[in-house]
């Protein structure tokens, strides 16, 4: 299979990587390089370059990415095939003349390097047949011009023209992925091969408009068009070669390289030509006029770049297939004069060390011979006759001659070329007369003198090209132009006629009126650059671009601080409020009622009070919140009216729990409250309480909704499983017990475990922490004067076996009745801290080892060896197996494994909750003050 | 219940990594302050063991297994590698980091390898449960990490926002969870999504569960309005941490999103559609406009990730094959990129010094030119430039979007990532066109880290070339179901 096409577009790119590599044995290795890829790159093109010229269309394709059925696809026809000899040919010439251009400090493998990756995206644009692959090309010659541009980094103007070139055009290039993305939906394909065909079906699409001003965006950023030119004139930063290469035949011409391409499926509805046509015009006079007054060389150059790219792109718009014809024909046309004009530029400023047109002046006696090639030039950019601008000049012409007569206001687009026409006849003439002519030089920084021969040699050629074309149009350019036409047009080709004399007609005559007006203008600049002058900066895009820049980023930065504020509190209104508009989106969208099919139970007034009191309850929790150790107490009254809840519903073993820890969490609340000051202070003011009011109102009223949606459904429950195998298959009739000693007994291993690491932690942590805290108040009077009453100290003891006597009884009777390890080992512990409390740590601890560690190990040790004593029997870990012993007094008993299990769970709960609640009554002096002052004193 | 053996082979990688946590932990008690380093030479092993089982028990039909709870199939086998390897990167870069300010302890590997530990749990997950419980064990330990630098009063400050907001988020993710299981029965996907495909959207309970799953996973993804962390814990957080947090986690709340959305509500890809549609645009605008206006980097990375997480969910929302391959592409790219930015700024970091600023990376070129070339990969990629591969990433998810005619979503997207790509771009210019600061040092760093980063770098470049190995791994990765 052919894959030549691939080659000329890979061989640039990695020859660039060679390029760069080859500089480091010596500066001409990689010039000679870069020149060897492109000659290479050229050859590889040769064999498929006949097929165009029969109106042939070679697609080439490999798999790339298939999942995303994207090849890499190829073509050459005619369009591809004219702006590739151009890429290759000037980018030759431009290798050539940088060779000399570049100075000694100046890096040549980079330069090369650059050059070289850029000339390979441009082939690959040119050369694409996938709109993606062509999408990827683009932004690489976005890039890479960057590179170039910005190839004298330590000049400010280069860094600010090379991001200004690379924001646009990169930008405008995203907006054009955008818009081959429209296409390819429409089309249903991104080959052009089948877009270029359906025309009718892109153009009668609604996407149409959308597509086509996203697609514009890139074509017209990359080209230079109104109001996306101003990056174009800092982009002249860049070394003259770059310029001389990206403004004449590549970069800026991808844009209009775009709008050929697409001609035929885009063009031919008035959106195409109101916006195409318009951007055109705008262009084109606004290029011709700033072109004019410029002072800088390239200045003038950039802009008549910008001029000449809007008459090219006017041209499309017009989109007769005559004016299209025209339009290839000045791109081709363009890019001879306009890089050899730019080449010359580039001497002058070489041999000068300026480019001021106001100090450059008289060269004509230094350097005639480039004065010649200058001239020559300029004349095929005025539009002279003779020379090949001149044709193309007149095709346009005649195209906005028969506009004007099929037009009611088509004298208006006559007119306004004329004038563009002048203006480019003047600054032309400009280019001329003040550089070479014009009196003397003015204090240049070098004395200019002929440049040397290979220097002048590209520019020699570009302008002997010049000559050719504009006087042997049929022998010369006429083959390349019909082939590159019949791509653009996809259609039979409309009759035109090459020849330099049509006869006398409108457009000749617009032709003289441009001619002499422009030397007229010439003439009367002096007023004219005046008023140049004082509208400088004021048609100036580049504001706009600044400004609306500007506006972004102002809003960016109201937007940050509006939101962006870093407190915690709004970012949890934020995210409550997000919430629970997504929540009630959801409620009013569904469709389906909230409340479920399931018949409800009857009201009774037992529930009803014990939800009002907690109602109440929780109501004044809040109220009483800033009085800390009252609403603690409240909040107990909470946990145990929620245990009765439990009982109610029939969950003695849950209210037994709930009561237990409600008990030990009061008890931890409290030590930690000797830490804080008995009143919380009020920190938000009351607007913002009313608002969290309404937030906490609307967020509890959807879990609120939520739970009953949810309750008046009917709902499978797992408990009818365990309710029907715990007496069989656990042997206990407490079906909660038997879950966690039995069914889930792994779990509960687990969660032990974790309590245990979590009591070591706490105690790890807390061991050598000592917070002092006030013992007295201010008047030095203790803030209890008696922390433990001889009669509650007296009665606790009293209770301690009470306690132990029903924390037995509860641990035994737990597999059948409510009861277990859990809350016997919550009640033991209860019942401990209880002596803490009331006698003291010392007291205590004088009675009671406080090594607490072997308590739970224990536990841990016995829960484990439980589980892994069923496995000695064969059963998987954690079987329990039960039997009915006779005690003498207590009766039938029912020991079941699962007991020393519940043993361990009981150990391990007494010991953890021990070692943090004693810990952390220990962290502070006040209940034992003697210790307290054994610490300070130490 | 009898339990058979053959259920750990498919977790081997997960008990690799939960051995080495084991072993660094226990190891880590022995070690000398100068032998430290071993807890990280310990810890790239275990890793690098984990994705060679990865590799060798993956491949081929789905299995399940774990009673249901878990799964092994294309998605999970690819995204535990690109975990693991994000991670490894993770690691390598924080080390330097870490040495630097005498923090190279094992608590660090611990964390960092527990919450490693958790996304591949979430990611084999074929139960809510299983889900939930990696997600908390990766949100526990990340949250940690935040912390990590203990005298560090904005690491405490944000690992404490971290805290509170994560918390709601799973909390609401679980209020989710036990929604789906109330209208359903169940919680391993599989029969969750039988029993709403039979019960429809009928019922009002399974909306308000697919509210807030969809909550869920926008916190865990940082998108807008559930991004409020994002910011803060990216910008307090030590910068190790938030390599850890905003690499490798991308992934894993893809695979949340995936298992939970795809996987177990299938057949309500409509409801849940509409609300990604609201979080993506949300995301990608606010997150693209917002970080024009940052001047922190790492605050800037943070709405990057913002915006970022909008375009995973545009695959996502797509709800067909071909746009979850392109988010699962998506969020795996994202996490190499958002690896290397991070890697650099820890590159650029030394002894008393962190590079948080732009202007900290002023003038990289001059310092290190290879550095330089490198972030400026990673940059292009963010901002999807051709050819780095986060083009292509863009490139899929918007044509998801298009197929679906979603037209206007995809131009949305375009418009937001032209605003993106602004503030990538400045990055560039800070690197290449202005001056160092004068103070700043040559950087020194050691080869492991430039072979990392050099990797990291080129990997973006070359995916970007050669896509179509990843990507369709990430096409078969859905195809098979």
């Amino acid at each position: 299979m052919n894959m030549n096409l691939l080659f000329v577009a890979l061989i640039p790119l990695m020859g660039a990587a060679l390029t760069a590599w080859v500089s480091r044995f010596g500066r001409m290795g990689s010039a000679w390089t870069a020149g060897g890829v492109t000659l290479l790159a050229l050859l590889c093109l040769l064999p498929s370059a006949a097929a165009p010229f029969d109106g042939e269309v070679i697609v080439q394709r490999w798999p790339w990415i298939p999942g995303a059925g994207l090849d890499l696809a190829f073509r050459l026809d005619g369009l591809g095939l004219l702006f590739a000899l151009m890429i290759l040919g000037i980018g030759l010439l431009v290798i050539l003349y940088a060779r000399y251009y570049l100075s000694e400090h100046d890096c040549m493998g980079r330069f090369y390097a650059y050059l070289l990756l850029f000339m390979g995206s441009m082939l690959g644009i040119v050369l694409a047949e996938n709109l993606i692959l062509l999408l990827i090309f683009w932004e690489m010659t976005s890039l890479s011009s960057f590179l170039l541009i910005s190839y004298w980094r330590g000049r400010e103007d280069a860094r600010t023209g090379a991001r200004m070139a690379l924001t646009v055009t990169g930008l405008g290039g995203l907006a054009m992925l955008g818009g081959f993305l429209l296409l390819g939906e429409i089309a249903g394909s991104y080959d052009l091969s089948v877009i270029l065909t359906m025309g009718d079906v892109i153009r009668a699409h609604p996407l149409y408009t959308p597509m086509l001003v996203l697609i514009l965006l890139g074509a017209f950023t990359k080209s230079a068009q109104f109001p996306f030119h101003f990056w174009l004139p800092h982009a002249m930063a860049a070394p003259t070669p770059v310029s001389a290469y990206l403004h004449s035949a590549t970069l800026v011409k991808a844009g209009v390289f775009l709008l050929a391409r697409l001609f035929p499926v885009l063009s031919g509805t008035p959106e195409w030509s109101w916006l195409v046509g318009g951007a055109g015009l705008t262009t084109l006079l606004i290029g011709a006029w700033f072109a004019l007054f410029k002072h800088d060389l390239k200045g003038l150059l950039a802009y008549s770049t910008i001029s000449h790219l809007g008459l090219i792109t006017l041209l499309f718009g017009i989109g007769t297939p005559l004016a299209a014809v025209a339009g290839v024909f000045h791109i081709i046309n363009h890019a001879t004069f306009k890089a050899s004009l730019f080449m010359a530029a580039g001497i002058i400023d070489h041999e000068c060390g300026t480019r001021d047109m106001r100090r450059v002046n008289g060269l004509w006696r230094f350097m005639p011979y480039t004065g010649t090639l200058a001239m020559v030039a300029a004349a095929s950019m005025a539009g002279v006759p003779l020379f090949n601008g001149f044709l193309s000049k007149e095709m346009f012409f005649a195209e906005t001659a028969t506009f004007f007569e099929e037009h009611a206001w088509g004298w208006l687009l006559a007119l306004a070329v004329v004038i563009a026409g002048m203006l480019a006849v003047a600054y032309s003439l400009r280019f001329i007369h003040d550089v070479f002519f014009n009196g003397e030089p003015v204090d240049l920084p070098r004395t200019p003198h002929e440049p040397p021969f290979w220097m002048k040699a590209p520019v020699a050629v570009l302008v002997a090209i010049c000559l050719l074309v504009g006087t042997l149009p049929a022998y010369t350019v006429a083959p390349l132009l019909q082939a590159a036409s019949a791509g653009v047009l996809q259609a039979p080709l409309p009759g035109y006629d090459l020849a330099i004399w049509h006869g006398l007609g409108l457009p000749v005559l617009m032709s003289i009126l441009a001619l002499t007006g422009g030397l007229l203008i010439y003439a009367a600049r002096r007023p004219l650059f005046a008023l140049a002058a004082r509208l400088e900066g004021r048609l100036d895009a580049r504001a706009i671009y600044d400004w609306a820049l500007g506006r972004t980023l102002d809003f960016a930065g109201a937007v940050t601080r509006r939101l962006d504020t870093g407190s915690l509190q709004r970012m949890l209104l934020f995210f409550m409020l997000s919430a629970l508009t997504l929540g009630a989106i959801g409620f009013i969208g569904g469709g389906s009622s909230l409340t479920g099919p399931r018949v409800l139970l009857p009201v009774d007034g037992v529930s009803i009070l014990i939800a009002l009191v907690l109602v109440a309850v929780a109501i004044g929790t809040l109220i009483l919140h800033r009085q800390r150790l009252t609403a603690l107490i409240v909040m107990g009254a909470l946990g145990l009216l929620i245990a009765l809840i439990f009982v109610k519903f029939s969950a003695p073993d849950l209210a037994l729990t709930q009561l237990t820890v409600e008990v030990v969490t009061i008890v931890l609340l409290l030590l930690a409250l000797y830490f804080l000051p008995q009143q919380s202070p009020a920190e938000s003011s009351r607007a913002r309480r009313i608002r969290d009011l309404g937030v906490a109102t609307l967020a509890g009223g959807g879990t609120a909704a939520l739970t009953w949606a949810i309750l008046s459904r009917p709902f499978d429950s797992i408990s009818g499983y365990f309710l029907a195998n715990s007496v069989p298959g656990g042997g206990g009739a407490n079906v909660v017990n038997v879950i966690l000693v039995d069914f889930r007994g792994f779990d509960t291993l687990g969660e032990i475990t974790v309590l245990a690491l979590a009591g070591l932690g706490i105690y790890a942590m807390l061991r050598e922490l000592r917070l002092p805290g006030p013992t007295h108040d201010d008047a030095g009077r203790p803030w209890n004067w008696d922390a433990h009453p001889t009669i509650m100290a007296a009665l606790a003891r009293l209770l301690l076996p009470l306690a132990l006597l029903v924390s037995v009884f509860i641990f035994l009777r737990g597999h059948n009745l409510p009861g277990g390890g859990f809350i016997a080992g919550l009640v033991t512990a209860v019942a401990l801290i209880m002596q803490y409390l009331t006698n003291g740590v010392e007291w205590t601890h004088r009675r009671l080892s406080h090594d607490l560690h072997p308590l739970i190990g224990w536990g841990l040790l016995i829960g484990t060896l439980t589980g892994l004593a069923s496995l000695i029997f064969g059963y998987p870990f954690l079987t329990s197996t039960f039997t009915h012993v006779h005690w003498p007094v207590v009766g039938e008993f029912e020991l079941a494994s699962a007991i020393a299990f519940d043993l361990g769970v009981y150990l391990v709960v007494v010991g953890a909750t021990l070692l943090i609640l004693v810990h952390l009554g220990l962290m502070h002096g006040a209940s034992h003050p003697k210790q307290g002052i054994q610490q300070e004193s130490r | 219940m009898p339990f058979d053996a053959a259920n750990l082979v498919p977790i081997l990688p997960e008990i690799a990594i939960l051995i080495t946590a084991s072993v660094v932990l226990i190891v880590d008690l022995y070690l000398k302050d100068q032998d430290k380093g071993l807890n990280h030479s310990l810890s790239l092993i275990g890793l690098v063991i984990a994705i060679a089982l990865t590799g060798a028990v993956g491949g081929g039909e789905r299995q399940i297994f774990f009673d249901g709870n878990l799964v092994r199939d294309g998605i999970s086998d690819l995204l535990k590698g690109a975990i693991l390897v994000v991670s490894i990167l993770a690691f390598i870069y924080a080390r330097p980091w870490l040495k630097d300010r005498g923090m190279l302890v094992g608590e660090f590997y611990v964390l960092g390898l527990f919450a490693v530990l958790g996304m591949l749990v979430m990611v084999s997950a074929n139960s809510f449960l299983t889900l939930y419980l990696g997600l908390e064990l990766q949100a526990l330990s990340l949250y940690a990490l935040v912390a990590f630098d203990r005298d560090s009063k904005k690491g405490a400050e944000a690992a404490m926002k971290y805290f509170v907001l994560g918390a709601l988020g799973s909390g609401l993710l679980l209020y989710g969870i036990s929604m789906i299981y109330g209208a359903t029965g169940s919680i391993e996907l599989g029969p969750v999504a039988q029993a709403v495909a039979a019960q429809g959207i009928a019922n009002k309970v399974l909306v308000f569960g697919i509210v807030f799953l969809v909550i869920g996973i926008g916190f865990k993804f940082g998108a807008v309005p559930f991004h409020m962390w994002v910011p803060d814990i990216y910008e307090g957080a030590p910068t190790p941490a938030v390599l850890f947090l905003g690499s490798a986690p991308k992934i894993a709340a893809f695979a949340l999103a995936i298992r939970m959305l795809v996987e177990g509500l299938p057949s309500l890809h409509a409801d849940w559609q509409g609300m990604l549609i609201i979080l993506a645009v949300l995301s990608m605008g606010l997150g693209n406009l917002v970080a024009i206006a940052q001047t922190n980097i790492k605050r800037m990375l943070a709405y990057s990730a913002i915006g970022h997480a909008g375009f995973i969910f545009l695959g996502l929302l797509a709800g067909s094959q071909q746009g979850y391959a392109a988010a699962m592409f998506y969020a795996i790219v994202y996490a190499v990129m958002s690896a290397g930015a991070f890697g650099i700024l820890l590159i650029l970091s030394r002894k008393g010094f962190d590079a948080e600023n732009l202007e900290d990376l002023k003038g990289l070129n001059d310092r290190d030119s290879w550095y330089a070339a490198m972030m400026t990969l990673v940059m292009f990629s963010m901002a999807g430039v051709p050819p780095t591969v986060g083009f292509m990433a863009k490139l899929l998810v918007l044509e998801s979007v298009v197929r679906i005619d979603l037209v206007w979503l995809a131009l949305v997207a375009v418009a937001f990532s032209i605003i993106g790509a602004f503030y990538y771009l400045r990055v560039i210019k800070f690197i290449y066109f202005d001056r160092p600061a004068p103070d700043a040092p040559i950087l020194v760093t050691s080869g492991g880290v430039r072979i990392a980063m050099t990797a990291n770098g080129l990997a973006l470049l070359a995916l970007g070339l050669f896509p179509a190995a990843l990507l369709s791994l990430c096409q078969a990765a859905f195809a098979v179901q």
